[in-house]
């Protein structure tokens, strides 16, 4: 009987370490260039405050 | 795409040649730590020359203190020349201009922790290393540090895996 979850196109597990952090993203982020992490560092930024312009209650 | 402001701002002043190097948490997230964070925090060369440098760069990003902000006080000579982080908010984000960090280390002092990052668009600069910046969160022991510390760590031990 197959487990669900453990087939061979079930997603693999998620990686943190032991105090919680997400390695995945810190190895996603460390395959990038320093400049494109620039670019994603701006780019967030700037959602950001866009959603909070939006959202201003004033 | 045009440029993002962090970049636009760090592009302002290494164009016109002011020394710095950037800390902070825009040097994690170049060294590959996946955080958040809206100011650019630097410290500058103190020299005269460099001072000359900086200020022009400053007025032209009109930056004022970010504390009462509404009284538009423009940071002058007199102010870069002093010991103090100097907090200000310019058309493109927020600056922070940091002065002695950590057990007093200066400018001269981060130098020899830092590296060369080429960004491209002609934008290269002198970025913190990622245990330098820990050792001076760590120090510094506020709650915000506190809290990003096990991401820095966390990528310091990935980064050394792959170098």
């Amino acid at each position: 009987m197959d487990i669900p979850g453990e087939g061979a196109h079930s997603a693999p597990a998620p990686e943190y370490s032991e105090d919680g952090v997400d390695l995945s993203l810190i190895r996603w982020m460390l395959s990038l260039t320093p400049a494109e992490r620039l670019d994603i560092l701006d780019q967030h930024r700037e959602d950001i405050l866009a959603i909070r312009e939006l959202n201003a209650s004033g | 795409m045009p440029a993002g402001k962090a970049r636009q701002l760090l592009t302002a002043l290494t164009g016109a040649g002011v020394d710095f190097v950037l800390v902070g948490g825009v040097a994690a997230v170049l060294n590959g730590a996946p955080i958040n964070t809206f100011d650019v925090d630097i410290v500058h060369a103190p020299d005269p020359e460099n001072l000359n440098r900086l200020l022009p760069v400053l007025k032209d990003l009109e930056a004022v203190f970010r504390v009462q902000p509404e009284r538009r006080l423009q940071p002058d000579m007199t102010h870069l020349t002093g010991p103090r982080h100097l907090n200000l908010v310019t058309r493109l984000g927020p600056l922070d201009l940091l002065g002695p960090v950590g057990p007093n280390l200066a400018y001269a002092d981060l130098l020899q922790q830092s590296r060369l990052l080429n960004l491209g668009d002609g934008l290269t600069l002198r970025v913190l290393e990622l245990d330098a910046l820990i050792q001076l969160k760590e120090e510094a022991g506020s709650a915000k540090n506190a809290a990003i510390l096990p991401i820095l760590r966390q990528t310091l031990k990935e980064q050394r895996k792959t170098r």
